[in-house]
């Protein structure tokens, strides 16, 4: 019980925050908040493959798009429970992300990272082609929106059971055989680790919850799904707030989505700069800061504070 | 299951579930959003930036409308503020966008946004919050079909929302009698935008042409990200079908590679009709600089020109204003930019229904003066037409008159026959 407290406690203050926090925001900052809540379930999901597996994805949207629009076609055609589309859309990704697992069995480093970037690109062309079914590039209304506080709530209680989903995974068997294959994968399977298994896990899961953030994300646009939702620049802010999380720990993923959801809107009201281009300049120029200051991201921080407090 | 787990579990559950249980207290305004006693927030999306960023000059226009339109003591006293957002004709960027404006900047209303799919994208949001969503800068069919009972494009009825400019199916209508008139047993090609917006067009063209719609030989889609190259592609495929009548339904970019790539193709000179929003003189110079062979394309418009009659009193009054106030588009402007008009016409059209909805205006008395205008004094519209609104007519403007290019590629726009309905 000892060893755990400081998570514990941490985990109680931030669950705490969390939960008052839309009582005193403002209905505009509280989608804010909800948009944060939405990339930690992304970047926990990434993380979950590239920190523990070591298997690069800068596909992420894709799957986010898979997400997304299976929440708004479900919505639309069925109106199904946007819950249940939101179990779907974790299925639905699982099975998509094994399939993916699959190909990148044979792929490693920058080439698994470039497999997966054609995915980011292919993705959302898919629906520019069957535009009757997936709306074209005008896109798929869901048939229902749902309000700031709806959005916020279901976003973080999403985190929080995938968090501790994470968490169950990670601590077990099947987390040590996820981190021996990052380790060395001969030495993995000299110690009798399935490869093929738990690297396609990995992707599935992963996939999933990519899937789960991508549903939540599209009722974050007024339940609206269209292709330039998930452009590329989505998967490359995942995998950004992966990096400044800290790839391999689940602690730094709050600060990796705080940072990749809020820098871009703080940084359009800097005077000066302002709009969209200057965005841009920020957010880039606040990633090259963190990647030079703190390589390891805000995961590797902890870890040498923790270091010079044991000292 | 280790006790310690247990215990975590439980605690965040036991904390989640009270966040759940807890309602919101619901923040009731009673005060009109946006508006005080010495100033009006209204706000919109634009393309500043992107594929057709060309169309940036209506906003720039509005902003110099109302900045002379403050200087003379804005509307019962009340300066008007206009809050514009670049969307990138993106409705992925247009949605997070008006959410800003609504939630945030706490907008009176949403005047003159810019683009149908970024309007359809916004507009469930919109009337779900009782927020005006007025002028918008597009003429689909939608905006006014939808006012007060569900339609085709919408389960709901949209009575917040509602267009300005004569509806694109009523202009497509008008192009198809065209050739029914002067192209027997045409062969008709078309080039339109894939998504709502050419889609509209080309309904309205097909039911114009009634019977004689077999007479299309080729419809090609394009997206409006694709490049000019991929777009010379689909003009290709029309030559290739033998179209003799070519309908270009399509934004500024495209239309403008659609232009060059006719006039490169040997041997080919279709009848051309090209649609209004593309039709904008500085549009069609650029086409002309690109090879565009332009004599005889025929198009309509509402507006009059700096260009073509620089003796109509709207335009002399936008010339001083635009010099006054945005002096960067000067030259633009001596080149018959009607979009710079465009803008002009809308924030007119916002003042006089602003100052129609009451010395305190309401979201709801605002939208009620937008569905009752009656007016012929628009000073940016073509002399004579009819800025007009009432329960049964739900389109501002119905009227258009038929224009053809000559003079080459520094020719302009002749105005030919009489005013039109375009209308239902």
């Amino acid at each position: 019980m000892r060893r755990h407290l400081p998570a514990l406690v941490s985990l109680i203050v931030v669950a705490g925050v969390l939960s008052v926090l839309p009582f005193t925001l403002s209905s505009y900052n509280v989608a804010l908040a909800a948009q944060v809540g939405i990339l930690f379930i992304a970047v926990l999901g990434l993380n979950i493959l590239t920190g523990y597996t070591g298997q690069i994805s800068i596909g992420h949207g894709a799957f986010m798009a898979i997400g997304g629009y299976t929440t708004a076609v479900m919505s639309r055609d069925h109106n199904t429970n946007l819950v249940v589309t939101m179990l779907m859309a974790f299925a639905i990704c699982f099975a998509v992300g094994l399939l993916v697992g699959l190909p990148a069995l044979r792929l490693s480093g920058v080439y698994l990272a470039l497999a997966t970037f054609a995915l980011a690109v292919s993705v959302p062309q898919i629906p520019l082609q069957y535009s009757t079914f997936l709306g074209g590039s005008g896109g798929v209304q869901s048939s229902r929106t749902v309000s700031n506080l709806w959005l916020y709530t279901a976003a973080w209680t999403c985190s929080a059971i995938l968090f501790v989903l994470a968490w169950l995974i990670l601590r077990g068997r099947i987390g040590r055989a996820f981190r021996a294959v990052r380790d060395s994968e001969i030495a993995a399977v000299a110690s009798g680790v399935e490869l093929p298994v738990y690297k396609t896990l990995a992707f599935g899961i992963s996939a999933a919850y990519a899937g789960v953030a991508g549903s939540l994300f599209v009722l974050a646009t007024n339940g609206f799904a269209q292709p330039t939702e998930f452009d590329v620049f989505l998967s490359l802010q995942i995998l950004i707030g992966a990096a400044v999380a800290g790839l391999g720990s689940l602690w730094g993923v709050l600060v990796g989505a705080a940072f990749v959801g809020l820098l871009p809107q703080v940084s359009t009201s800097v005077p000066l700069i302002g709009a969209e281009h200057g965005r841009d300049v920020v957010f880039g120029a606040a990633v090259i800061l963190i990647m030079l200051l703190l390589p390891g991201g805000f995961a590797g921080l902890l870890a040498r504070l923790r270091r010079l407090a044991r000292a | 299951m280790p006790r310690n787990r247990r215990t975590l579990v439980a605690l965040i559950c036991a904390v989640l579930a009270t966040a759940a249980v807890t309602s919101a207290a619901a923040a009731s305004k009673t005060s009109t959003p946006g508006v005080t006693k010495h100033q009006i927030v209204i706000g919109g999306t634009f393309p500043f930036s992107g594929p057709i960023s060309l169309y940036k000059t209506i906003p720039l226009a509005e902003e110099a409308y109302y900045k002379y339109l403050n200087a003379r003591g804005g509307v019962f006293h009340r300066m008007i503020k206009d809050i514009q957002l670049d969307d990138q004709y993106d409705p992925a960027k247009t949605v997070p966008e008006v959410k800003q404006l609504v939630e945030k900047d706490h907008v009176f209303a949403i005047v003159g946004s810019l683009g149908t799919a970024p309007g359809l994208a916004t507009w469930g949001y919109l009337n779900q919050h009782k927020v005006p969503q007025t002028l918008l800068a597009t003429g689909d069919a939608y905006w006014g079909a939808c006012a007060k009972h569900a339609c085709p494009a919408s389960k709901t009825a949209k009575p917040w929302t509602i267009g300005w400019q004569p509806d694109y199916p009523g202009e497509a209508r008008l192009y198809a009698k065209y050739i029914l008139q002067h192209k027997k047993n045409a062969k008709i090609g078309i080039l339109y935008q894939d998504d709502a917006y050419g889609k509209n067009y080309l309904a309205g063209l097909k039911s114009g042409l009634g019977s004689h719609a077999n007479e299309i030989v080729d419809a090609e889609p394009y997206a409006f990200t694709d490049s000019a190259q991929v777009v010379g592609a689909h003009v290709g495929s029309i030559a290739a079908h033998g179209a003799d009548t070519f309908v270009i339904l399509a934004t500024p970019g495209a239309s403008i590679a659609a232009l060059a790539t006719e006039g490169h193709i040997p041997g080919w000179h279709p009848l051309t009709i090209l649609n209004n929003v593309s039709a904008v003189r500085t549009f069609m110079l650029a086409a002309g600089q690109n090879g565009a062979n332009l004599n005889g394309v025929i198009s309509t418009t509402y507006q009059p020109s700096e260009s073509a009659q620089p003796n109509n009193a709207g335009i002399k009054l936008a010339k001083r204003i635009i010099h006054k106030y945005a002096p960067a588009l000067d030259s633009d402007f001596a080149l018959g930019d009607t979009t710079l008009i465009y803008g002009m016409g809308t924030a007119w059209t916002f003042a006089y229904a602003l100052q129609h909805a009451g010395k305190n205006p309401t979201r709801a008395s605002f939208m009620h003066a937008m569905r009752s205008m009656n007016t012929k004094k628009n000073p940016f519209v073509w002399p004579g037409m009819v800025v007009k609104t009432s329960k049964t007519r739900t389109f501002p403007m119905e009227q258009l008159i038929f224009i053809k290019w000559s003079g080459g590629a520094g020719g302009d726009w002749q105005t030919f026959g009489k005013v039109l309905n375009s209308g239902h």
